[in-house]
């Protein structure tokens, strides 16, 4: 555990729990280290959550997607950083990795339009189309089934950080 | 190759008898083409039946979007080309996000309908999880710690242990566990809300440490395999229709070296002096109203024979008889009374029997009462414990 971080908006304090970082190279080198990533992770942040096997479970299954976005923009070069705090009942993830001018575009957007009142109905329509779910879909299915609030944020090096708060103790069974 | 990649992660079958279409496990392709053979799988029993298909996702403990979108797309797909075809998705209370995210499927499609399985398909087992119950839960395990914190160490209770509680009920004998023995970490489980609410309460307020109460369905649970050294399940094979899926999971999240323990009653066995043949009488008819329910109390003695067949070794069987001369003769009397209100009220009354039979029933339980508050009497309810090994 470091130290309490404060959030320099002003939102809510986040307390740092765990992060992992590795060469974006080794990262997708594997598909298979989204699920490892991912269900590492959610094991070691559920411990004390009140049913720690089903937030585990829930969280391994947000946080895969997250994973398997950056997975697939098959950069060669930078660092792939999780990183995992929490504030009360809400647990927020970074997940900072590289990305090019067009792709911090794409990403801005997507999340602009998961923010928007008609997430559900958008989700609804990529479900029921004929198109292959996107990385947008992704993100709007964390919106609309896990309640998640999603932002990206400047980050250095050629890199983006998307920031998604997930209320997972709060979901009802 | 690591051990990982030699595990299945995922299973798709199709039972024709049941029209049901199930996949289990961890879904997460990179691509679709990974999921061939179980897409084609599901096309194939689309083409083969009629009426209803049913999808059962209820052991499915990850799918990733890619996954979700290839399967979707197949049964949004047959919707529209069969309307007469209806598809029920049965997922799991215990899963959560199953439920959240297939049951999306049905505002695309109306002939797209979702079951969530929960505790309701234990038959009978309301009976026993109403809130007025819990008292009478605390105080049997009072009465029954006093023989199992002696006998738990015969069964493999060690300090230091990780175990699990599978059917903790309201998580006291979890609690008694911890402060007892000391083990490094308790995994309480339980199908039933509102007694874990009540056990977490409990923790909050003791300050109790080192318990992890988790919402699961015993016979499907998502713990891994092998992480336990001591697996506990007590007083609850008994009233499962089907004990031998519950031991399988038990065997399977328990390490190979570990144990699972047990225990049952054999309520026909119950006793009292004076008035011993009202009261032998009354638990015989107790004994026949859990098996109208499908619940099994005369169990005890078959514990060997479950854990032979579910592939345990070194099983190890004894029986203890909590009586009115352990502590407080009212704690007993009290136990009876709780049991005689849901027994000779409820549970008689859905199966329909008569005031007269229901008037000879309450009294063998009064009788019960008379012998253990009695100054010479004697009173005993017999508890079988039981114990195997699962091999290395």
């Amino acid at each position: 555990m470091g130290p309490v971080h404060h959030d320099l908006a002003g939102g809510p304090t986040f307390e740092p729990m765990i992060q992992i970082d590795m060469e974006i190279k080794t990262f997708v080198s594997a598909w298979r280290h989204c699920d490892y990533v991912s269900t590492y992770m959610a094991r070691m942040v559920s411990q004390n959550r009140s049913d720690s096997v089903r937030h585990s479970n829930l969280f391994s299954s947000a946080f895969n997607e997250l994973l398997e976005i950056a997975f697939r923009t098959r950069h060669a070069d930078g660092e792939l950083a999780c990183r995992v705090s929490r504030h009360g009942a809400t647990d927020r993830i970074e997940l900072k990795f590289p990305c090019v001018p067009e792709e911090r575009q794409f990403y801005e957007e997507a999340v602009s339009q998961v923010a928007g009142f008609e997430a559900s109905e958008r989700y609804l329509n990529s479900v029921s189309g004929d198109l292959a779910p996107s990385r947008e879909v992704a993100l709007l299915e964390l919106a609309v089934d896990y309640n998640a609030t999603l932002r990206v944020e400047e980050a250095d090096g050629g890199a983006i950080k998307l920031v998604v708060d997930l209320p997972l103790e709060g979901l009802q069974h | 190759m690591s051990p990982y990649d030699l595990l299945p992660r995922f299973k798709a079958q199709y039972d024709a008898n049941n029209q049901e279409f199930s996949i289990s496990g961890v879904v997460r392709p990179q691509g679709i083409d990974e999921l061939g053979p179980s897409i084609a799988l599901l096309r194939d029993a689309i083409g083969r039946v009629r009426g209803v298909l049913y999808v059962n996702v209820r052991r499915l403990t990850q799918m990733n979007n890619a996954a979700f979108h290839a399967f979707s797309r197949i049964i949004i797909d047959a919707c529209r080309a069969r309307p007469e075809l209806k598809f029920v998705v049965i997922t799991s209370s215990v899963v959560g996000w199953t439920s959240r995210k297939f049951g999306r499927l049905s505002g695309i499609e109306p002939n797209i309908t979702i079951e969530e399985y929960d505790s309701q398909f234990y038959p009978g087992q309301g009976f026993l999880e109403e809130g007025r119950f819990v008292p009478i839960l605390r105080t049997q395990t009072k009465m029954t710690w006093r023989h199992e914190r002696a006998i738990l160490p015969r069964h493999g209770m060690r300090a230091g242990m990780v175990m699990a509680d599978i059917c903790c009920g309201i998580g006291d004998f979890a609690v008694l566990v911890q402060k007892e023995f000391q083990p490094s970490r308790i995994v309480a489980l339980d199908h039933s809300i509102s007694s874990l609410d009540y056990a977490r309460r409990v923790m909050r307020e003791f300050d109790i440490r080192g318990i992890e109460y988790t919402y699961g369905d015993a016979s499907e649970m998502l713990l891994d395999e092998a992480q336990f050294d001591l697996v506990t399940c007590r007083h609850s094979l008994q009233i499962f229709n089907r004990p031998e899926l519950i031991l399988k999971e038990l065997y399977r999240i328990c390490k190979p070296g570990g144990r699972v323990y047990i225990t049952n009653e054999k309520n026909s066995h119950c006793l009292g002096e004076p008035r011993a043949e009202s009261i032998r009488w009354t638990y015989n008819e107790v004994a026949k109203l859990f098996g109208h329910f499908e619940m099994d109390v005369e169990l005890g003695p078959k514990s060997r024979r479950y854990l032979i067949e579910a592939g345990f070794e070194d099983i190890r069987v004894e029986t203890f008889m909590v009586t009115n001369l352990d502590g407080d003769p009212q704690d007993f009397a009290d136990v009876i009374a709780a049991w005689a209100d849901v027994y000779a009220g409820e549970m008689a009354t859905r199966r329909g029997d008569g005031p007269e039979f229901v008037a000879r029933f309450r009294q063998g339980f009064q009788d019960h009462i008379f012998a253990a508050l009695h100054p010479k009497g004697y009173a005993g309810w017999p508890i079988w414990v039981a114990s195997g090994r699962r091999p290395q």
